[in-house]
């Protein structure tokens, strides 16, 4: 089986101010603050991503060691999945 | 405020109003029930009130508008909120997004945006400002709209309405009674004041009353953001224009100073108002 691919639900629309992030989620109706690297992670589930492309991600936008970006994406990820927000695809 | 180019509103009064088929969820705000958003995708208004019933289509324009004998014979009522709220949905697709809001220029030529709720002093305050020399916007009804790389403000224009209790506090005779609304009305240059229909906030203030003395305290970047979405919360219907919507918000938080104010009773004999409050 092949590495798992993830994408955010395509009713989020993003913005945000001074590195605040909010997320308005269309279906649901409803909105909810982020952290600027839950955004760029958000920014970047737009197109289907692995959990290794989103680390890299992470780690090309912010001086973080690797086991930083691992955990924070972990998190961010786990948070996103419990709520629907971003769904897991497996061809 | 002039229609935009392009839209088209239909509204005929009939015998009976039509019911559409229609499963989707009730949002209701105010007296009118809102359905929007997929599977249907257009919008889909009904009134509480009297019979009457809007469609706005989902990708152009056009709004059609079918109204019972009952629900015309207070004009003035079914314009603010029937046919305001179809309006609401129909200007979205032109590019202009409902925020209930006052706005005015101050003395020194600063555009201000006050945001709350109906029972938050805007009224009461744009009325006074209005007296204080002020220009005036709207005392309730804006729209954002893209001013290049700013957010302006639309202010529609009818009387800044004041209920009984602000009515005491400004202390001025006369004004039009709008009855069904139990409020007393003054245009702006009945208060010495003139309208600007335009405005580019500097600074924005979310309102609300209490205590003796009038506060402002600065609103962090998430309570800005939140606030915005709070009072113009038709970005939520429906996909139509929701970035775009919500890009303007966040410019407009970007290019303002935003506070949180208490508006108390103190304002009305501080010669300078809300203005002094801010260098």
């Amino acid at each position: 089986m092949t590495e798992p691919s993830y994408r955010r639900h395509p009713d989020l629309r993003l913005t945000s101010l001074e590195g605040e992030g909010v997320v308005l989620h269309l279906r649901e109706r409803r909105y909810f603050s982020v952290s600027e690297t839950g955004l760029v992670l958000l920014e970047t589930l737009k197109e289907a991503r692995t959990f290794e492309e989103l680390v890299e991600g992470l780690l090309s936008e912010y001086e973080v060691d690797r086991e930083t970006a691992v955990s924070t994406t972990r998190a961010f990820l786990d948070q996103c999945l419990a709520s629907a927000v971003v769904t897991e695809i497996r061809v | 405020m002039p229609l935009p180019r392009g839209l088209e509103l239909r509204v005929d009064v009939v015998e009976e109003v039509p019911l559409f088929e229609d499963g989707r969820e009730v949002f209701p705000q105010g007296e009118v029930e809102i359905r929007a958003g997929e599977p249907l995708g257009w919008v889909h208004l009904t009134w509480r009130r009297a019979p009457a019933v809007a469609r706005i289509e989902a990708t152009t324009a056009q709004a059609r508008v079918f109204l019972s004998r009952e629900a015309v014979a207070d004009v003035d009522l079914l314009l603010r909120s029937f046919l305001l709220v179809t309006l609401i949905f129909l200007w979205k697709r032109d590019g202009r997004y409902h925020v209930h809001a006052g706005t005015g220029i101050d003395t020194r030529g600063r555009g201000w945006m006050l945001i709350g709720n109906s029972n938050s002093g805007k009224s009461t305050t744009t009325a006074l400002l209005a007296a204080r020399g002020w220009q005036v916007g709207t005392d309730d009804i804006a729209f954002l709209v893209d001013a290049g790389d700013r957010t302006g403000v639309l202010g529609f224009r009818s009387p800044i309405a004041l209920r009984s209790g602000g009515y005491d506090l400004l202390g001025k005779e006369g004004g039009l009674p709008l009855t069904a609304r139990r409020k007393t009305g003054f245009w702006p240059e009945e208060l010495g004041s003139s309208w600007v229909q335009t405005i580019e906030p500097e600074i924005v203030v979310f309102t609300s009353v209490g205590g003796e003395r009038t506060t402002l305290t600065p609103a962090a970047p998430a309570e800005v953001l939140h606030g915005l979405l709070r009072w113009s919360l038709w970005v939520m219907f429906e996909p139509t224009a929701a970035q775009e919507h919500l890009d303007l918000l966040s410019r407009l938080g970007r290019q303002a100073r935003c506070y949180h104010a208490t508006l108390a009773p103190d304002l009305f004999r501080a010669p300078g108002a809300l203005e002094d409050f801010l260098p």
